[in-house]
């Protein structure tokens, strides 16, 4: 009886979050469609929401390829970031070598915006899909690798000595212990690119592209076409909703010990 | 009976030069198999150092410690080691991190199915065995880690303030746990605290330890008789031992 009341009231609580949410959506689009016309703000500045969508639809295929294009870019290069990133804070986080070479070069490059060599990567590497995986790999790999060593290097001092007294392998205790220990600060990491991911690409297209979304902002911009801009950014933003809600999902899938123990400790 | 673990002229020094710190020793002690021992101490006198050291975890300065006649040069393996902050993983369950202490020792849980059934009704966590650490209370978080330590059944114990952080309640029903273990299995028990109480109510030996750089001040047979319940806690006996010991530690002005 008690926990089919509880149910209940967390039903409720979900109505009343979400509706609250969706609410707030409804009324920033009323606001935003009605004071165009109340304002008289020029469709050349700000079209009203439903022109967006209106003349959105009109290019609606074209849009959808290219979201496939800056998606396949995205996604190539934020997957190739984490393959790098993983490796790379797992090697620094076990060589006291590379710990002391590699990791001060990385935490210094940290520091540099890295959509600044966007550019040059354009200019060695042309037009196509490598310069924007590369672009995209190097925003995301930073928040990647530096989130890794972090992870590998906080397991706390009783399971380090617990792991010794069993006198288990470094490679045992790696699988039984450091990697699942560390992956909840990796995700930390993997959800911050994941971010960052839709930007690298889209700026990349904005230097140097003839297709993907970045590209279609850039050009129908210049045509004083804030309406088809604006159906591009929404496709854009559809794609980073996606991919943070698909690493969303593998924290969830992978690792559900630490959103519960998160749950409780709340 | 035996001497088991011979300590000699132990010593620790942490850092160098001025930043050096005197943490723990000399110290000599010899301990019996089968002893309860209670190494009984202010906080920063060294005591814990002292466990670390027993279990190959740490390095001493100077001296040697051996079980056996065994050097110890390296982390033991043998033993079992529980700390304040419990060394349960996260993501496994009570019983999968009882079984995790034995997968790192490539031992097979299937072996010791039995056993694991056993300890946790030991400590009436039986109906828990497939609950997460997050979802016990302290009292149970260190219940688990204590069948956790146990399991391979060592025939050595370190327990570095098993219940530290836990309530006056829960220390004492725990307390009774760890000495019924050591009635039933008689393993060599090296018991850090720095509860006197604790020390006299679980141990056939309290030694005393000094402020820092901890020494070893007396050792106090404790001669009464076990289980020591609460009729015993009652004694005058008891009390006499108690205050002996307070008495020791209000000369240091620790008390």
């Amino acid at each position: 009886m008690a926990s089919s009341n509880n149910k209940f009231k967390n039903f409720l609580r979900w109505i009343a979050s979400g509706w609250m949410l969706i609410l707030f959506f409804v009324l920033f689009f009323l606001f935003w469609e009605y004071s165009i016309p109340l304002f008289e703000i020029p469709r050349y500045i700000l079209p009203a929401p439903s022109e967006i969508v209106q003349k959105g639809s009109a290019d609606f295929d074209k849009l959808i390829y290219y979201t496939g294009v800056t998606g396949l870019e995205t996604v190539l290069g934020y997957f190739l970031a984490i393959i790098l990133g993983l490796g790379f804070g797992i090697a620094i986080s076990f060589s006291s070598i590379l710990r002391r070479t590699l990791y001060p070069f990385f935490v210094s490059i940290e520091m540099t915006p890295k959509i600044a060599f966007a550019p040059l990567f354009i200019s060695w590497f042309g037009f196509g899909l490598l310069p924007k995986v590369i672009i995209v790999i190097l925003v995301c790999f930073f928040p990647i690798v530096l989130n890794a060593i972090l992870a590998f290097n906080s397991l706390s001092n009783e399971l380090t000595l617990f792991h010794k007294s069993t006198g288990a392998s470094a490679l045992k205790t790696f699988f039984k212990i450091r990697l699942p220990a560390a992956m909840p600060q990796c995700f930390v990491g993997f959800k911050y690119a994941a971010i960052n991911a839709t930007v690298g690409a889209t700026i990349a297209e904005f230097i140097g592209s003839d297709q993907g979304l970045g590209f279609y902002i850039s050009i129908v911009t210049g045509n004083m076409r804030p309406d088809l801009a604006f159906a591009g950014i929404f496709f854009l933003t559809l794609l980073g909703l996606t991919l943070f809600g698909f690493v969303t999902l593998m924290e969830k899938i992978l690792i559900p010990w630490h959103i519960s123990m998160k749950r409780i400790n709340n | 009976m035996e001497e088991f673990i011979k300590i000699h002229s132990i010593k620790k020094i942490f850092g160098s030069g001025e930043d050096q710190v005197h943490a723990f020793g000399p110290a000599d002690i010899s301990i019996k198999s089968g002893e309860f021992i209670s190494i009984l101490g202010p906080s920063g006198c060294g005591k814990s150092t002292l466990m670390l050291m027993m279990a190959g975890l740490l390095r001493s300065s100077s001296g040697s410690i051996s079980f056996d006649n065994q050097i110890v040069s390296e982390p033991k393996t043998d033993i079992g080691i529980m700390f304040q902050d419990n060394t349960l993983v996260p993501w496994r369950t009570v019983e999968g991190n009882i079984k995790l202490q034995l997968e790192l020792r490539g031992l097979s849980p299937n072996d010791y199915a039995d056993k694991i059934h056993e300890i946790l009704k030991s400590v009436n966590l039986e109906d828990f065995k497939d609950r997460f650490p997050s979802e016990l209370s302290g009292g149970m978080q260190q219940r688990a880690a204590f069948c956790q330590a146990m399991i391979h059944e060592p025939k050595t114990i370190l327990l570095d303030e098993p219940l530290g952080k836990l309530d006056a309640m829960t220390r004492e029903r725990i307390r009774t746990d760890i000495q019924n273990l050591w009635m039933t299995h008689k393993p060599t028990v090296i018991f850090v605290t720095h509860s006197i109480e604790e020390a006299v109510q679980l141990s056939s030996r309290v030694i005393l330890i000094t402020p820092r750089p901890g020494k070893i001040d007396r050792e106090i047979e404790i001669d009464l008789p076990y289980p020591r319940n609460l009729e015993v806690k009652r004694s005058q006996k008891f009390f006499k031992y108690v205050t002996e010991i307070q008495e020791v530690f209000h000369q240091y002005g620790v008390i």
